[in-house]
């Protein structure tokens, strides 16, 4: 609290013109006192000393904003160097005028000291000090001859009467003073003009020792309080008594008032000029100390002046510029303290103004921003939340966003490809290279609405996409990007294709099935009630047509038989088996068929699984019989792989088949697994259309492809633990 | 009265001996330039103490010249009265001052004293005269026996000076950075018993 009231009194402008005027004041004293003004000589020395210890405080502070001044530039503090340039421009211009002023008061004041003094006057006041002299020793001289005869006279006198005699001579004389005494001062008889003089004047001890040594004492004497300059002299007296004390006669005499007067003028001159002359080198010095204090202190006050202006006018500039550093990080919130109404307190305000501007509009950008965010968000739980997959792409067909149903359905993590181009994630991802082709030959086309279909073909195997896009527009119809919605509908499909074939099967059972019997009935009653009434070429034809009639009702029977097998919904009786021992198992059936050359990789530490034996055993079969027929060459080289899947983390187990064949026809290709559908010329279809209804009954999938070297490959994933509600619709029956 | 062996107020000897050999060095000619007290009586007479001091005067040069030149030069002698405490600082009974003002009457060749407490002049026909009178200070009155306790020790305190403040103001700046012109004599201090 102290500390700050001190600053607050020693910061402003009212302390620096205080001390200022202080230090004026006191320069005009030590002039005064310099020039012997009477009342400030006694102060001079006081005033000197307080003038060099506000030079110090001066130069103290000085120090002081200059190490701080320092400290900043290095620092690079804002407004530091402009400081830096106001201060040194200010000094210059302080001091180079100061400078000129205080070099030729210099050479003025000691000339002017110098012209005071002149040999003729000094000569002339020699003279005339000469002159008094002259003019007194002769009266004194006068003075002296008469004192002898006094003295003279006094010699037969005895000391008795000495003092009627003093006064007789006293009175016939001009002498103010007539005393008699012994060489110890003893008085033996005074005579005075001025009767309240009871005690005379006596000489002092060393006149004494002087009469002592034989030699008669004469002088002027300058002594003021006896009304002038007196003549003193003092002479022994003859002794009248051989052997009697020896006597003094001191005489005092009155110089006249006139001739006191000018010799008193003579001798104020001469010792003024005298004593002048003397101090005219300490007046010199004394001048030029106190010019030199006046320079001095000028300079510094001007100096600390300028680092006071220099530090005011860049202050509100200094402030400006943290304020544009402020607003250049992001602080939009600082204002500035009003400085002044001129111009820089209108560009405060400016800035104010502007910062105030600013943060408001960066407010409301942050609310839009907010709101922005708020819609984004809601969009996203949107579209997180649909089924559909949904990606938006820029103008540069770049991808923007994607939900992650998109991810989910096109197995990409398309997040980590925000911006990427479309030509980029088919060269990472090839599957994708139908999907551009169709967006790109859309989206080139069309600017509305577009619907397509798209198959891709990936690792998961086929998929069929119903692809729909639309462009995005900002308001001014300006092209943004494009919207793509996709729903795989490959299972959707496969669905209504097993649906399909479950109710012509069931049709067929129905409507094939049924009249079959009465059909077989009625040719085998034919045969039986005409055969042994006809003769023998009737019967023979009558014989092999309802032969014929029976065998194919009997085929058909097994065909709908087999159709209905396959139609009839799944019942399955699960256990815990082990794969790999049921492999071997139905294997063993086939290791006698010479065609057949086995290779076979079962690995070690299969898991068991839960499955229907039976309905895999029938999956085996199927498999194994199929590539057996569909194989047209001597020797069928089948390679059968059972391996844990150990990039589902071993939750499946697949099993491979690869054969030497003819592979798939390409035009079957999404087919292979439909009922009916067989390249081989003794087919009956069903094979692969029963493993696939097998695997999808225990929740697994499969695929099938062609291999590089020739030959098919079918491939089945089964899950370890059988799971009804598995989905399997984007891994469900998928073929190549 | 019992008088007691004077001392030196300036008693510390590794100062006085490093200022002693600086003015050694310095200002050798200088050395004789100073004031010295040699004798300090004080007598009881008419029940007021009256005191005696012998006290020698050696100006300097520039002190001197300044002199002849119509400078008057007045001389300070500071007396101080102390009634020393145990714990506690002295008690201060009285300070005196006694000027005298010495100054060169060029008309009449004489060296005019002036008491400045008394206002009486003197007119010496010679410098050493008037110094060795003004060095002779007799039957000044130092303090009444009635404010002093017998059984009380009490310490006086002496000093001559040039009074600097004195001089004409331009001499005065020189006068105080020049040891020439810095003459005064040692405090001489002593003990005495009423």
């Amino acid at each position: 609290m102290v500390i700050q009231t001190l600053k607050r009194l020693t910061t402003g402008p009212k302390p620096v013109i205080l001390l200022f005027v202080l230090i004026l004041s006191s320069l005009y004293l030590m002039s005064a006192a310099t020039q012997h003004s009477a009342q400030f000589g006694q102060l001079y020395s006081w005033i000197l000393a307080i003038n060099v210890f506000a030079m110090l405080l001066l130069l103290a502070l000085i120090g002081r904003n200059l190490l701080h001044l320092i400290q900043q530039y290095r620092q690079r503090v804002a407004g530091s160097r402009l400081t830096v340039r106001l201060l040194v421009m200010f000094i210059i211009l302080a001091v180079a005028p100061i400078s000129v002023l205080y070099y030729f008061s210099l050479q003025f004041i000691h000339r002017g000291i110098d012209s005071w003094f002149e040999l003729k006057i000094e000569r002339a006041l020699e003279d005339a000090l000469e002159l008094g002299r002259g003019a007194l020793d002769s009266r004194l001289r006068e003075r002296v001859r008469q004192t002898r005869q006094q003295a003279d006279l006094l010699a037969r006198e005895p000391d008795s009467s000495a003092t009627l005699r003093l006064h007789e001579m006293r009175s016939n004389s001009e002498a103010v003073e007539l005393t008699l005494l012994t060489f110890n001062g003893r008085v033996l008889g005074s005579s005075s003009l001025d009767p309240t003089m009871v005690v005379p004047t006596l000489p002092n001890t060393a006149i004494l020792q002087q009469l002592r040594s034989g030699i008669d004492y004469v002088g002027l004497e300058p002594i003021r309080q006896r009304g002038g300059m007196h003549m003193r002299i003092v002479m022994q007296v003859s002794n009248p008594v051989p052997l009697g004390d020896p006597r003094l006669l001191h005489a005092l005499y009155v110089v006249p008032e006139r001739l006191d007067a000018l010799a008193n003028n003579v001798q104020q001159a001469y010792t003024q000029y005298s004593e002048l002359g003397f101090l005219r080198q300490p007046l010199k010095y004394s001048f030029t100390l106190t010019l030199s204090l006046v320079l001095l202190l000028s300079l510094l006050t001007a100096v600390w002046a300028a680092f006071f202006s220099a530090r005011r006018l860049a202050a509100p500039i200094r402030d400006l510029a943290e304020g544009t550093r402020a607003v250049a990080d992001g602080n939009y919130d600082m204002r500035l303290p009003l400085p002044s109404n001129d111009e820089l307190g209108f560009l405060v305000v400016s800035f104010n103004d502007m910062t105030r501007r600013i943060a408001r509009a960066r407010d409301d950008a942050q609310q839009s921003q907010q709101q922005v965010e708020q819609q984004r968000a809601y969009v996203e739980a949107v579209l997180a939340c649909l089924s559909s997959g949904v990606i938006t792409l820029d103008e540069q067909t770049a991808l923007r966003t994607a939900n992650s149903a998109a991810e989910q359905i096109l197995g990409i993590p398309l997040h980590q490809h925000n911006g990427a181009s479309l030509h980029a994630l088919v060269e990472q991802y090839p599957a994708l290279a139908p999907m551009l082709e169709t967006l790109e030959s859309r989206l080139e086309q069309s600017m509305g609405h577009w619907q397509a279909e798209v198959v891709l073909f990936g690792a998961g195997g086929r998929q069929v996409l119903i692809c729909r896009g639309s462009p995005l527009h900002s308001g001014e119809q300006q092209l943004h990007g494009h919207v793509v919605v996709f729903d795989d509908v490959t299972t959707l499909i496969q669905a209504q294709r097993d649906a399909a074939w479950g109710e012509v099967a069931r049709r067929l059972a129905h409507e094939i099935k049924n009249p079959l019997t009465p059909i077989q009935l009625s040719a085998e009653r034919l045969r039986h009630k005409y055969l042994a009434t006809m003769n023998k070429e009737d019967a023979e034809l009558l014989d092999r047509s309802t032969h014929t009639i029976v065998q194919q009702v009997e085929s058909m029977k097994k065909m709908v038989k087999a159709f209905s097998d396959y139609a009839r919904p799944p019942q399955l009786q699960l256990q815990s088996i082990h794969p790999g021992e049921l492999l071997n198992e139905v294997l063993d059936l086939y290791r006698g068929d010479p065609r057949l050359k086995l290779t076979l990789d079962i690995q070690h530490t299969l898991p068991r699984i839960e499955a229907d034996a039976g309905r895999l055993r029938q999956l085996m079969h199927n498999l194994i019989k199929n590539a057996l027929e569909a194989v047209t060459q001597e020797v069928v080289a089948l390679d059968i792989g059972l391996r844990c899947a150990e990039e589902t983390h071993c939750r499946f187990i697949e099993l491979r088949l690869e054969d030497n064949g003819p592979g798939f026809p390409d035009e079957m290709a999404g087919q292979l697994f439909e009922p009916y559908v067989s390249s081989k010329p003794r087919g009956s279809g069903l094979g692969l259309a029963i493993v696939k209804k097998i695997v999808e009954e225990h929740g697994g999938i499969l695929w099938a492809n062609n291999r590089e070297q020739g030959g098919a490959s079918i491939g089945i994933r089964l899950p370890i633990n059988h799971h009804p509600s598995t989905p399997t619709n984007h891994t469900g029956s998928q073929d190549e | 009265m019992v008088f007691t062996t004077p001392e030196l107020s300036n008693s510390r000897p590794l100062l006085r001996g490093g200022c002693l050999a600086m003015l050694l060095l310095l200002s050798q000619p200088l050395l004789a330039a100073d004031f010295h007290i040699h004798e300090v009586h004080v007598r009881l007479q008419d029940q007021v103490y009256l005191l005696d001091a012998d006290i020698d005067y050696q100006f300097s040069e520039e002190a001197l010249e300044a002199l002849h030149n119509g400078v008057p030069l007045t001389i300070r002698i500071d007396i101080e009265i102390d009634r020393p405490r145990q714990w506690l600082w002295n008690i201060n009974l009285g300070s005196l001052e006694q000027g005298f003002r010495l100054q060169y009457h060029a008309l009449s060749d004489q060296y005019v004293l002036k008491n400045l407490n008394s206002g009486a002049l003197y007119a010496y026909h010679s410098l050493w005269v008037a110094l060795d009178e003004l060095g002779m200070l007799r039957d000044y009155p130092l303090i009444d026996h009635k404010l002093l306790d017998p059984e009380q020790e009490y310490l006086v305190r002496l000093q001559a000076r040039l009074d600097i403040e004195a001089l004409p103001s331009p001499l005065r700046p020189i006068a105080y950075i020049t040891p020439a012109w810095r003459l005064k004599s040692d405090w001489y201090q002593w003990s005495f018993k009423p």
